[in-house]
């Protein structure tokens, strides 16, 4: 050891002294260091995929729908200023009736251009072909479908296209950047078994439409700089004689709007969740430091005395930052890998990517490290400049003799209660108001942390709840191909097995209030539904009004609407009349932007006699699969939808990335509070051994100086839980406004006491397990060393 | 600042008086690498109910190791302790706990008060515990802080401190007194003060008292001394008369 100089050597001295302390706050950096790597990580690689996927594939940036125009339309589009690539493309539902499947899938068939690559939205082949022209049969699937019924190129697939059953020959699988999120339109999680995009060559599905030399569906690309919402107000006017039902932004476009929403959320949690770490590895470091200089103020001015510099010191001090940084930011980095994988791989399973591979990137890992060393160096720089200050001679003085008042408890008569070891507890926490707020602070950031990686299930479920059992209480809905006579209603109820059967018209509208616009839905509703209710969030139904409208209030914020105003409502279908009902109420759903009205109003407005597009049915449990069959069987019905299943998969699935959360977040939030706790105890112990080993002389027992110890952390930990529990609902709260698409969902935060209930008991089991090691280390205490010594 | 104490005059014949304390073959033996350093090495003593002994050395004699195993501080490598007829030298840790808790009272040459509690607050935590104690304010009025108690210990002189502790120390009725170089951090005018105190103590309260010190002219103020020397007893001799530590000179 002679090779190192002497100074170094100290240091390396203090380390093994201090050991614990070390690894426990090269720990708590670590696990900042982790998240920020995991999280900052799988938000990066998600996006960086996206990015040069949608690049890759041209991706369009403006969509539009619509009954039939011709081919020539598209032209028109196409000199529109800013319009660089038009493809139009003749799209339409099919239902494919799988064996082994209790009920048919529901699919969509695109177009494929007969000649070249499409202009837009190229389809990435995971294996297989595409299908040639003039070969009827030939299909490609998405690769989501066929890996989950387990089939590849040269499977015969049977699929019902515009009522007349085709068995289909797959000649290759495919991605597509329209469906990285593949979910069937109107259902609430994604169902990989249930949903297939089929594509097929042009005239092959043009013809099966009667869409020959016509298109229904068309993207573009814009040229750089030209305004989307220009193109998307001109695209509208072109096609609106066509049918059009309004053009939609990328942003607007399903698949892409939920992946941005998920990368916007974890770009949040990317942001919030380090800092704690980050902020309490500081804190931790400043609070080690800060004793460690105290106790060597001697050593400091011997050191000063001799000649070592200021800056010499400090270097010698924030060496032992280092000494944490080194370890704390290899298993972070380590960690943080490992993690990255664990989280993408969450997202790998919903999100379907060509190429998705966590990418641990030398920014990456340079910005966290330099984070956690800035938060490291700021924690130290406090306790060090100190140091650097202490004049030599000052030093060699011992520091002066603590001094405490009497304090806030005895002058609250606390004495006689807390008896002297009770208030020797309560002066060492009113002494040093800052460390017991800060040590306070740092555990509750780590109970909030725990809460924030469970709330969203249990809002997810509260909404669910909400949803389910009070506004949409059928067994099964049924979606018409196209609007149906309300007989067909009747019809329905009274088929064996079905209790009770209502009709819904859902009408694709466009609403405006001044000079704001939104699309929307107006639903009818029969008077007396009983299935589909209105429910505000607070749990009491609404009312439907006998006239006008009601709006959600989600949608009538984003208006400025009044109660008694006229809201303009352009129906997307038929004639495309404009009208302008009164708004007769709000009702505070939770989820999107809908207008409702009874069935009559709709049709008054609508201009059609009570169609209805969809219907809900009641129906008799053990008849429930013969019902299913027989209306499947129908040509009139597009869709059978079975709610409660649909509940469940996405319960199973949240849970499952949930479960993962949770875990992730009781471990790191664990490591937090046995740092705080550790270290604090350490510093307890090192400054006060003297006082207990004289406690121990008067004859308090080994347990009764433990629990003056602990009392002191237990204060800590009693203060930071309910800090926590409130940091944590305030997180949540931030958390969702910032990240989640408020307009479509309104869950309410929600927060279950068992989750609150499974914090506290994470931060009393973490403290409990430091407070174990201080008993330890008290059973060790050297009386007689100890009173030996001057203090 | 003196007080009547409800107490009989105790036995002024040490001699005759029973032992409270005593150790009968005491070795203690640290190891330290390749050698033992045999602190104590066959000591045996004996402390009688209410006297007042003195224990002199030089430095390393083993004078503060046979302190703390006697008050339960320690225990010996071999050797036998008695308090009052018991065998302590078998006793577990929750034994010598409740030994010292309730039969011992220390006073060390570093006062070690609880820098965060007020002189009462400091004997309270004694008071707390014990079966049948003064009460704080009474035991501080005992050594003259009647006055001082809601100060803390950094608003008080050493001298103050040492009372403090000393009340402390007393406070519970021990039976026997420990005392490790009271006066070793005090001026000689302070340090006549704290004996003084002692030695009230034990004539009041008959408190059979043992007190360690290096200054040879103290052990005037005794009862009987016994002079320690690598480990051993080596002599021990009785005071006829008991000096008064006012009448000391060093
Ligand atoms: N923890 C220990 N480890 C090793 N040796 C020890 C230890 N404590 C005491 N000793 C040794 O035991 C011997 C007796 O020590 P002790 O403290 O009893 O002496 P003392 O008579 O009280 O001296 P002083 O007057 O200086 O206080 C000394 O040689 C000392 O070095
Ligand atoms: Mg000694």
């Amino acid at each position: 050891m002679t090779w190192l100089p002497a100074l170094d050597r100290k240091l390396l001295r203090e380390v093994t002294h201090l050991k614990g302390q070390i690894a426990t706050i090269a720990l708590v950096l670590a696990s900042g260091i982790t998240c920020f790597i995991a999280l900052r990580g799988t938000y990066s690689s998600l996006e960086w995929s996206r990015e040069t996927y949608y690049d890759r594939t041209r991706f369009a940036e403006v969509f539009a729908r619509l009954e039939r125009a011709p081919e020539s339309t598209a032209r028109r589009i196409e000199a529109l200023p800013g319009v660089a690539l038009v493809q139009t493309r003749v799209a339409k539902e099919v239902s494919l009736p799988i064996e082994g499947l209790d009920r048919a899938a529901y699919g969509q068939v695109i177009s494929l251009p007969a000649h070249g690559e499409p202009a837009t939205n190229a389809l990435h082949l995971e294996s297989g072909r595409l299908p040639e022209p003039g070969h009827d049969e030939e299909v490609v699937v998405l690769g989501s479908f066929a890996r989950a019924h387990g089939f590849g190129p040269g499977h015969r697939l049977p699929v019902v296209i515009n009522g007349t059953l085709r068995n289909l020959r797959v000649v290759g699988i495919a991605q597509s950047p329209e469906f990285v999120y593949a979910i069937r339109p109107g259902a609430l999680a994604d169902d990989p078994k249930r949903y297939a995009v089929l594509w097929m060559d042009r005239t092959v599905v043009a013809s099966a439409f009667q869409l020959g030399g016509a298109f229904n569906d068309l993207s573009l690309r814009l040229q750089p700089g030209a305004s989307e919402a220009g193109t998307l107000a001109a695209v509208d006017r072109i096609l609106s004689p066509y049918g059009g039902l309004g053009a939609i932004g990328r942003k607007n476009q399903t698949s892409n709007r939920i992946l941005t929403g998920e990368l916007s959320q974890l770009g949040a949690l990317a942001g919030m969740v380090p800092l704690v770490f980050l902020g309490v590895a500081a804190f931790l470091i400043n609070m080690v430091l800060a004793r460690l200089i105290t106790l060597q103020r001697t050593e400091i001015a011997t050191l000063k005395a001799v000649g070592y510099t200021n800056g010499e010191i400090a270097r010698h001090y924030l060496g032992l930052v280092a000494v944490v940084m080194v370890p704390g930011a290899l298993l972070g980095v380590a960690g943080g890998w490992w993690l990255g994988r664990i989280v993408l791989r969450l997202y790998e399973g919903i999100f379907r990517f060509p190429d998705l591979v966590f990418r641990l990137t030398p920014g990456l890992v340079m910005s966290a490290v330099l984070i956690s060393t800035a938060a490291a160096v700021l924690g130290a720089l406090f306790a060090v400049r100190s140091a650097a200050k202490l004049p030599p001679a000052e030093a060699m003085r011992p520091p002066t003799p603590a001094r405490y008042r009497r304090g806030l408890a005895a002058r609250l008569g606390l004495g006689p209660i807390a008896g002297a070891s009770g208030m020797m507890v309560l002066r060492e926490v009113e002494r040093r108001p800052l460390r017991t707020a800060l040590s306070s602070f740092g555990i509750g950031g780590a109970v909030a942390l725990i809460i924030l990686g469970h709330f969203g299930v249990d809002s997810l479920n509260n909404y669910l709840e909400a949803m389910f059992r009070r506004e949409q209480r059928q067994d099964l809905a049924v979606a018409f191909a196209r609007p149906a006579d309300p007989r067909v209603v009747t019809q329905l109820a009274s088929m064996p097995g079905v209790i009770t059967a209502e009709g819904i018209r859902a009408v694709p509208i466009r609403v405006r209030h001044e000079h704001r616009m939104r699309d929307s839905v107006l639903m009818g509703l029969p008077s007396q539904a009983t299935l589909r209710r209105l429910v505000a969030r607070a749990g009491h139904e609404v009312p439907i009004p006998d006239d006008g409208v009601l709006v959600t209030t989600a949608l009538g914020k984003i208006l400025g609407l009044a109660v008694g105003d006229r809201l303009e409502i352009e129906v997307l279908e038929g004639d495309r009349r404009l009208v302008r009902p009164v708004v007769a109420g709000f009702v505070d759903e939770s989820v999107g932007l809908q207008v409702y009205a009874r069935t009559g109003v709709v049709s008054s407005l609508e201009g059609d006699l009570g169609a209805v597009s969809s219907a809900l049915l009641r129906v008799d449990p053990s008849l429930r699969t013969s019902v299913e069959d027989q209306l499947r069987r129908s040509p009139r019905v597009i869709d059978v939808s079975d709610v409660a299943a649909d509940v469940q998969r996405l319960r199973d699935m949240n849970g499952a990335a949930m479960d993962i959360w949770t875990l992730v977040s009781i471990t790191l939030a664990a490591c937090v509070i046995f740092g705080v706790v550790y270290n604090n105890a350490r510093i307890a112990l090192a400054t006060r051994s003297r006082e207990l080993a004289t406690l121990r002389v008067l004859g308090l027992s080994r347990a009764e100086i433990s629990s003056i110890l602990i009392a002191g952390l237990a204060i800590e930990v009693v203060l930071a839980i309910p800090v926590g529990l409130f940091l944590g609902r305030g997180w949540a709260e931030l958390f969702f406004t910032r990240a989640v698409d408020q307009e479509t969902f309104r869950f309410q935060v929600l927060i279950e006491s068992r989750t609150y209930l499974l914090a506290a008991l994470v931060a009393l089991l973490a403290a409990a397990a430091s407070a174990l090691w201080v008993r330890r280390s008290l059973d060790r205490l050297d009386l007689i060393g100890v009173l030996k010594t001057r203090e | 600042m003196r007080q009547a104490l409800p107490l009989q005059e105790p036995d002024r014949q040490p001699q005759a008086a029973r032992p409270i304390l005593a150790c009968h073959d005491l070795r203690k033996v640290y190891r330290m690498g390749e050698v033992d350093v045999h602190a104590l090495d066959g000591v045996d003593f004996t402390l009688r109910a209410g006297e007042l002994l003195v224990l002199l050395g030089v430095s390393g004699s083993g004078k503060s190791t046979l302190l703390n195993i006697l008050g339960g501080l320690d225990v010996a490598s071999s050797g036998q302790v008695f308090f009052e007829g018991r065998d302590l030298t078998a006793a577990d840790e929750d034994e010598l706990t409740q030994y010292r808790r309730h039969s011992v009272g220390f006073v060390f040459q570093f006062y070690n008060l609880i820098p965060s509690l007020t002189a009462r607050e400091n004997v309270a935590l004694v008071t707390d515990i014990a079966d049948d104690p003064l009460e704080p304010e009474e035991a501080l009025a005992l050594v003259g802080l009647g006055d001082r108690l809601d100060h803390f210990p950094a608003q008080l002189s050493g001298g103050e401190q040492q009372r403090v502790a000393i009340a402390r120390a007393v406070a519970k009725r021990p039976p026997i007194l420990l005392c490790d170089e009271p006066t070793g951090a005090l001026d000689f005018r302070t340090g006549i003060l704290v004996l003084e105190l002692i030695e009230r103590i034990n004539r009041e309260l008959g408190t059979a008292t043992a007190l360690i010190t290096h200054n040879a002219p103290i052990a005037e103020i005794a009862d009987r001394v016994v002079t320690l020397a690598d480990g051993r007893v080596l002599d021990e001799r009785i005071v006829e008369r008991r000096a008064r530590p006012s009448e000391l000179r060093w």
